[in-house]
């Protein structure tokens, strides 16, 4: 939809809702390449997008002031390329030059807004939505939409649990104050590769207990003990919430240590197992081929839990997967219809199926290695390193779930 | 490390397009072949310095390195105005 000729920011608050709610607009982004490589905004359906770094507008434009460049480098060089009938954002790294990107947007005709705190700020942004919200018992989905990591707080009776607490520990506390919550378990479903844990940072700012699978709390590729501080966990574990209970079904697979946490006959706390599109993929720790088929009879045994159930993922790849509330779940028996990996799985015996998940394996990812030693306490990140870490969409997934989302395969 | 100079141009505490939009402005006041040293803080600066010499007309990043000025870190270009 057209706002006229404004010249506007959008907080990445008012991005999300518009990805969310499917608007179209174009993407002009003005980052070096590889920064554009590694990281974009993806919408439910492929935004169109260019990539034009700001120093090559500066020095084709060739004016001595940004703007002026922005202006005589549109101008020359992408007249026919930006459409007089979207909304143009621009966006950086930091959100100070697509200012004056979208200034000379703006200067030229074109509805023109620029992205507030740039991409930084988007890679930064959470969402907190409630899955579940009765006087005993409330579900929020805590989410980090521009890398796909989706987080868990269950509370009951004035208690929470929270559940792969992701690295910013601000989302988890706001909604600890605002609803009167103590915070008294943090719970890793597994030892992450795809983003540095929350978990033992919020147990010891809380004064909640940390809890993990001892598999988990051993670096797969290093074969070193965790140093962190955890309560080991085991299959059958039952923990309570206030009135409420958490059962663990431990489901090796995506990791050795993965755990399930399963919420009455209500909730499905999958982890990195079932995604509503997509499966985990089993190779992250080195031992694809060991591990494949343990991943298929955890999932067959998830597969055997009531149907109404609502899985409740660790990630998700495209903002398409949420549903119109904006929350990322799925009845179990709906993802048996229509997600790729557990159609396969109930149409394959277990090689058939081992072979499915080692063809669908998507590239390694080599900073996935560090990031597991920083959760297991082996590398130290500082607030830099974790973000470099942590740079762009995870990739916790068979690789069909990256095809649509943002026009490549991964 | 000692890299000579010709003049000196601080951007710390410019964020990004100034360092670049600065540098290139004082460039154009060199003559061939001097050296301009860019003291800046934004981080970023380095890819971009990096990737806008390779476009620039005559210009070449002779040197990059880091100092720590006062605790914070610096990033320093040089660049030379080669015509």
């Amino acid at each position: 939809m057209m706002e006229g000729l404004t010249e506007t920011t959008w907080t990445t608050g008012d991005l999300l809702e518009r990805l969310e709610r499917g608007e179209r607009f174009f993407i002009l982004d003005v980052r070096n390449r590889d920064e554009f490589g590694r990281f974009r905004i993806e919408g439910r359906e492929p935004l169109p997008a260019v990539n034009v770094p700001y120093f090559e507008m500066l020095e084709l434009g060739g004016k001595d002031e940004m703007v002026d460049s922005v202006v005589a480098y549109l101008e020359q060089h992408m007249a026919n390329q930006l459409p007089h009938t979207l909304p143009i954002l621009s966006v950086c790294a930091k959100g100070d030059t697509s200012e004056y990107v979208s200034q000379g947007l703006y200067r030229l005709g074109y509805a023109s807004a620029s992205l507030k705190g740039g991409m930084k700020a988007w890679g930064l942004h959470y969402a907190t939505r409630a899955v579940v919200e009765t006087p005993t018992l409330a579900v929020y989905q805590v989410s980090r939409p521009a890398r796909g990591c989706l987080s868990y707080v269950v509370a009951s009776a004035g208690k929470a649990v929270v559940i792969d607490p992701l690295r910013h520990l601000h989302p988890y506390l706001d909604l600890a104050r605002s609803k009167g919550l103590t915070i008294e378990r943090v719970i890793d479903t597994h030892g992450h590769a795809d983003h540095i844990s929350g978990g033992p940072a919020l147990a010891a700012q809380t004064g909640a207990s940390y809890h993990l699978h001892p598999y988990d709390a051993i670096h797969p590729i290093d074969v070193l003990p965790a140093t962190v501080a955890f309560e080991p966990i085991r299959d059958g574990q039952i923990f309570a919430v206030g009135q409420h209970q958490l059962e663990v079904l431990h489901i090796p697979g995506h990791t050795l240590g993965l755990v399930a946490l399963r919420l009455g006959d209500r909730c499905l706390f999958t982890g990195d197992s079932i995604f509503v599109r997509s499966i985990a993929r089993p190779d992250l720790g080195g031992k694809a081929e060991t591990w494949a088929p343990l991943h298929g009879r955890s999932l067959r045994k998830l597969l055997e839990l009531p149907g109404r159930m609502i899985v409740l993922p660790g990630h998700f790849a495209s903002l398409a997967e949420a549903d119109d509330k904006g929350i990322f779940a799925a009845s179990l028996d709906d993802l048996k219809q229509r997600n790729d990996g557990l159609l396969v799985l109930q149409g394959e015996n277990e090689d058939g199926f081992v072979h499915y998940l080692l063809e669908s394996l998507p590239r390694f990812i080599p900073e996935y290695v560090d990031i597991k030693r920083v959760n297991a306490g082996l590398l130290a990140a500082d607030d830099d390193a974790a973000s470099i870490l942590e740079t762009g969409k995870n990739v916790c997934a068979l690789s069909q779930a990256y095809k649509d989302s943002s026009g490549e395969t991964t | 490390m000692s890299q000579s100079f010709d003049k000196l141009l601080d951007v710390r505490g410019l964020n990004c397009p100034m360092p670049l939009v600065d540098t290139r402005k004082e460039i154009g006041k060199l003559q061939p072949g001097q050296v301009l040293k860019v003291m800046a803080t934004d981080r970023g600066s380095v890819a971009d310095f990096q990737s806008w010499a390779k476009i620039a007309k005559n210009v070449e990043l002779v040197a990059q390195e880091t100092e720590t000025v006062d605790g914070a870190t610096v990033y320093v270009h040089y660049v030379k105005r080669t015509a």
